[in-house]
């Protein structure tokens, strides 16, 4: 019997090392087919190995319809991908790759206000670069690197023209978010993406913007709850007519691939979305980082879900 | 019953379509291309296609299917998810081969018809897809069911063009 397929077949065509730890991963179609659109800023999963999927930024712009690129700081202490990426994937290697999913959504009038760490700059770079093909200019960069910071090359008109604002951490001191957000509340778009402390800054920041001016993007996991503290509960899979308990040592998650339901999982952390699913009863429990007020109302993202009451069905 | 009433019930005569559009693909997700003309393969199924029998390189189910070497969808399901949804869908979008005009491809199934110089069987309705919502983005999984096109076998081959017409036999 076949096997669905599940993934974009994707050839690396062009590895660069940008120096600093990161290197630059050109993906194309075998025979340089257009590949699944994009909004400026989105992300895909790429399949290095079985079990082994990560998530990265694409840094090119949706126009830019015939590659994927991404950008990859090798992390020693990190999970393994960036290491498998650095030391294993050489130019000419196949690499499934999931549809990009998410993107980030400029206002067209008022000013957007990118805030990036280091390598959390790719997805502005995608941003910055369609923004810039369509001559729209209403936005600013500011972005922290430690030391010389990479894929200038990138956004280098952006750079020329004052819109990207350049902050080596080695040699001056971080500028704080209130200071970079200035007074852009009343009708500005803000955005950021890089470590935990950046992010925990802009988050207090925004606290009080609407959600529609104000974008999260994260590319690590925090931190995973071990056991949940929910009581068990009973999963019942619609579709497929299947019943189980989850246990809080197992989880929802766990009790999922115990059940040999395929379903798409790649953050495990509530980040990336890959395997929200439509619920029918609950009420479940959100931890994801992903899904708005709206669409919790009938989808879960399963991989940090759970269950507030003793039944969860979920349209599986 | 008379003989046009026998044809009528059938609905098998009194129409006349033309081939609107034609796209293809060679691998699952990747967008489909538009194409003046197309290559049916008796038996087998499109040129360069990701259902090519033989060849496959598009199967997003587990069902890898014979009756699926060609497929169809009407324009008029375009127009009417503009009309009633608001949805712009757009040719190259739904990710069937041939976009039809004045085509009653739901009446098909089970008929042997003219496509252009080949001869097809309908074998199945087409169903939506959920993942041509997450490529799209757009909601267009419900309004779909049951006008999602037209699953056909290649009964005779031939080159299929744009404005080729589409008849019963």
């Amino acid at each position: 019997m076949a096997k669905p397929i599940k993934t974009v077949s994707a050839v690396v065509s062009r590895i660069d090392d940008l120096g600093n730890d990161t290197k630059r991963f050109t993906l194309v179609d075998q025979d340089d087919w257009e590949l699944p659109p994009f909004k400026p800023g989105a992300h895909i999963d790429v399949h290095l190995q079985p079990g082994l999927i990560r998530t990265y930024s694409l840094c090119n712009e949706p126009e830019d319809d015939r590659r994927y690129v991404i950008a990859v700081k090798r992390e020693d202490k990190g999970r393994g991908g960036s290491n498998f990426l650095h030391e294993q994937i050489r130019p000419g290697d196949q690499v499934g790759v999931s549809i990009p999913r998410g993107g980030i959504r400029p206002i067209l009038e008022g000013m957007n206000v990118f805030v990036a760490g280091g390598i959390g700059v790719t997805p502005f770079i995608s941003v910055v670069r369609h923004l810039e093909r369509h001559g729209r200019t209403n936005y600013a960069l500011h972005w922290t690197s430690r030391g010389r910071p990479v894929l200038c090359d990138m956004i280098g008109p952006a750079i020329e023209a004052g819109r990207v604002r350049l902050y080596d951490t080695t040699i001056q001191a971080k500028p704080t978010i209130k200071e970079i957000l200035g007074d852009h509340a009343e009708s500005g778009f803000a955005a950021c993406c890089g470590p935990v402390p950046m992010l925990e800054a802009f988050e207090g920041a925004v606290a009080d913007w609407p959600d529609e001016r104000k974008h999260v993007e994260m590319f690590t996991p925090p931190k995973r709850l071990v056991q949940s503290d929910v009581p068990p509960y009973e999963l019942v899979l619609k579709a497929s007519k299947k019943v189980a308990i989850v246990t809080p040592d197992v989880g929802l998650l766990g009790t999922l691939e115990a059940m040999g339901v395929d379903i798409s999982v790649s953050c495990g952390g509530g980040i990336c979305g890959a395997c929200r699913t439509r619920w029918v009863e609950g009420p479940p429990i959100h931890r994801d980082r992903v899904l708005s007020p709206a669409e919790r109302q009938s989808e879960l993202i399963v991989c940090v879900g759970d269950c507030a009451g003793p039944k969860l069905v979920l349209d599986l | 019953m008379d003989a046009m009433a026998k044809e009528i019930s059938k609905g098998t005569t009194l129409w006349q379509g033309v081939v609107r559009f034609l796209h293809r693909t060679p691998r699952a997700f990747l967008p489909m291309r538009s194409f003046p003309e197309l290559q049916l393969i008796a038996g087998r199924g499109i040129e360069g296609d990701r259902y090519l029998i033989g060849q496959e390189t598009g199967f997003y189910s587990h069902k890898p299917e014979e009756g699926r070497q060609v497929t169809l969808f009407e324009i008029e399901t375009l127009e009417a998810l503009r009309r009633d949804h608001g949805i712009e869908l757009l040719p190259e979008e739904h990710r069937r081969n041939v976009t039809v005009e004045g085509v009653p491809l739901n009446h098909l199934v089970g008929r042997r018809f003219r496509l252009g110089e080949a001869i097809v069987e309908a074998t199945r309705l087409s169903t939506p897809c959920r993942h041509i919502e997450e490529i799209l983005g757009k909601a267009v999984f419900d309004p779909l069911i049951n006008r999602s096109g037209l699953n056909c076998k290649i009964i005779a081959g031939g080159i299929l063009r744009v404005g080729d017409a589409v008849r019963p036999l």
